[in-house]
């Protein structure tokens, strides 16, 4: 997957750079909205992450240029504004998603992930790990053909450790995929933890109890 | 006390003071004008008097080388004259105040005396006025005066009144357009309509004050939005950093725990300065309300989105809704995170195994809905303080920023929610929501 990072924030596009070539993304950077302009003329990117705020640009008029590619890049809009006109009109001219700043890397792969099944007809939605097999699409977890149970966090949850499956995640981190959208006054670890124990709970009906290790003092990483 | 009834009140107080002035020095001025005129009148007759003389003789008077005396009075004794020959070392020429009898009464007089001489003989010449007479003219003198001055007074008080009203209308004006500024937004520099410079003078000036004061609220909020969003790109560097940081296998056990814990403490600080650009865009109107939020909807909505922390601290909710009341004008995402922020305060501030009841009823044109919680309750004097930014007043926990009610407080003013917030310390608090023209 070739992506382009649309960022003028050096220390940004450093960051997430490395992140992406470390999940296998090819990765070019455009520093103003000029040059963004030219390497999208030129080049056939998959993804274009675009950061709305360009010093010498328009976001919005990138977003425009884009959208009259012959190949139709993926485009997710990272911004700082996070105004609701921009998210109304970002939407409305043809990003394919928003994220707001700040936001974790986890949360943009995962986002990637998803329109990637979307936009270049995977065919498959299914996520295997270790015999349990979960359909994104169809919101369905099945062990060799039997269906379990789970509540929408427990399935957010496991989808979202099943796309990140090589890493750590911290309780933090999976706290802001479930609860990111709910401003309140404070973060209890306690919360993820009652659902981890839920989902090993429903899980242990069908496979071993070490298919998630608890990193003590961090988080959870899936064993596969 | 009003300005227009203390003017009034001046203006009626001085003119009584006048009136009563009048009244008491009235007696001895009419007095002494109708004794004054009383003694020209005298004077006059005296040289009617002495006319005839001259024209008749004063045989007309007295029979000439007798000593008799002439004396005339005219029918009701007002007024006399006598005229009698004396000895002319006799003669005292005045006008006085004397008591004469006339046939068996004794009336008093204003009596001009004068002694002449005529022929080589002195006579003296008496003109008299009855004083009572003149009493009587001056009484009657002073009650129609009174009467004057009194409607005078009264025509005059009125109209003052009236054109103390007239001219204080702008004054009245200006007060109404004070008393209706709820917020510094909410005014309109109108222009007042009035030739009075004083009053134009004045609502200019308040209509300038106002500005400055609009001026400085917006700035101040722009302020805060703008340092919030300028923040939110260092924080998002440091946040993926962090990320990436943790994720190479090179970092040692150790560190890994304190990038940890440097990834709450930014989380912390994210929390922060998003709840601060949430209530900053609220306030600058930055939200739409365009949809329509069913009420029991929302709440169900939040209820199901809360129940696992609710189970946790075994905390039961339950819902009893009176109807389905329908927001017409609402932001269901703001509704959402401030309704999760009370009930989540209700949790989080409960005891173990307590309860949550979530009630609406209507009220009138109104509609009421309350939280209430089994929790620890809120200290009378700390109450009025819950709502004040980054106050913490009973979090037992040292993670929360304080802002969770502020941003509660502001989405419901947004919506034109009153709160009103009564607890009683052990036994719980009762968070109630009235959501007005339902």
């Amino acid at each position: 997957m070739h992506v382009l990072i649309v960022e003028d924030e050096v220390s940004l596009a450093n960051e997430l750079m490395h992140f992406l070539t470390q999940e296998h993304y090819l990765c070019d950077w455009a520093f103003t909205g000029r040059e963004a302009s030219e390497k999208i003329a030129v080049n056939r990117y998959d993804f274009i992450l675009l950061d709305l705020g360009l010093p010498d640009y328009e976001g919005l008029d990138l977003l425009r240029e884009t959208r009259q590619l012959e190949h139709e890049p993926a485009i997710i809009v990272l911004t700082a504004r996070g105004a609701l006109e921009d998210r109304i009109e970002g939407l409305g001219m043809g990003a394919d998603d928003y994220l707001p700043k700040p936001f974790s890397l986890l949360e943009l792969q995962a986002r990637m992930q998803a329109i990637v099944r979307r936009k270049f007809q995977v065919k498959s939605h299914v996520l295997e790990f270790r015999g349990i097999e979960l359909d994104s699409m169809a919101r369905r977890v099945t062990y060799q053909g039997n269906e379990i149970t789970l509540t929408k966090k427990e399935f957010d949850l496991l989808h979202y450790m099943l796309l990140h499956r090589k890493r750590i995640m911290t309780r933090l981190q999976l706290t802001e995929h479930i609860w990111g959208n709910v401003l309140e006054d404070s973060y209890d670890s306690n919360y993820i933890d009652v659902h981890i124990k839920n989902l090993r709970k429903k899980l242990a009906e069908y496979i071993p109890n070490d298919w998630l290790e608890t990193v003590r003092g961090v988080g959870y990483r899936l064993v596969a | 006390m009003k300005l227009q009834s203390k003017l009034t009140l001046f203006s009626a107080a001085t003119k009584i003071i006048i009136l009563l002035v009048l009244v008491m020095v009235l007696p001895s001025v009419v007095n002494r004008v109708a004794l004054y005129s009383t003694d020209q009148r005298l004077l006059q007759k005296k040289e009617q008097v002495f006319d005839i003389i001259e024209e008749r003789g004063i045989e007309s008077f007295l029979s000439d080388g007798t000593d008799e005396t002439y004396g005339s009075y005219n029918l009701l004794k007002e007024e006399f004259i006598s005229m009698e020959p004396i000895d002319p070392s006799q003669i005292n020429n005045r006008i006085e105040n004397t008591l004469r009898k006339v046939e068996n009464e004794v009336v008093e007089y204003r009596v001009l005396s004068l002694g002449f001489e005529l022929h080589g003989a002195t006579y003296l010449l008496e003109i008299g006025r009855s004083l009572d007479t003149i009493r009587e003219t001056s009484s009657t003198l002073q009650k129609y005066a009174l009467y004057f001055l009194f409607s005078v007074v009264l025509l005059t008080v009125f109209m003052d009144l009236a054109f103390i009203k007239v001219l204080l209308r702008p004054l009245t004006l200006i007060l109404r357009k004070l008393q209706r500024i709820g917020h510094p937004d909410s005014f309109k520099p109108t222009p007042l309509p009035t030739n009075t410079s004083d009053f134009v003078f004045l609502n200019e000036t308040i209509n300038a004050m106002m500005g400055h004061v609009k001026e400085a609220f917006r700035k101040e909020k722009e302020f805060i939005g703008n340092v919030s969003h300028e923040l939110l790109t260092p924080i998002s560097i440091l946040q993926n950093r962090l990320e990436n940081l943790m994720a190479d296998p090179a970092v040692p056990d150790t560190v890994l725990l304190k990038l940890v814990e440097n990834q709450k403490t930014l989380h912390r600080l994210k929390s922060i300065i998003q709840a601060l650009l949430l209530i900053s865009r609220i306030e600058n109107e930055q939200y739409l309300k365009n949809e329509r939020v069913n009420l029991l909807a929302l709440v169900q909505d939040v209820v199901d989105e809360i129940s696992d922390r609710a189970e946790l601290k075994n905390v039961t909710i339950s819902v009893s809704l009176s109807q389905s009341p329908v927001l017409q004008k609402a932001n269901y995402s703001l509704l959402f995170t401030m309704l999760f922020n009370v009930v989540n305060n209700a949790i989080k501030y409960n005891k173990e195994g307590g309860s949550i009841h979530i009630s609406g009823v209507r009220k009138d044109t109104r509609y009421e809905l309350c939280v209430s919680d089994t929790g620890t309750g809120i200290a009378e004097d700390q109450l009025p303080k819950i709502f004040s930014r980054f106050k913490r007043t009973h979090a037992p926990d040292g993670e929360s920023h304080g802002l969770g009610l502020a941003i509660v407080q502001t989405v419901a003013k947004f919506h034109r929610i009153k709160l009103d917030v009564s607890s009683e310390p052990g036994k719980g608090t009762d968070f109630k929501l009235l959501f007005k023209e339902l």
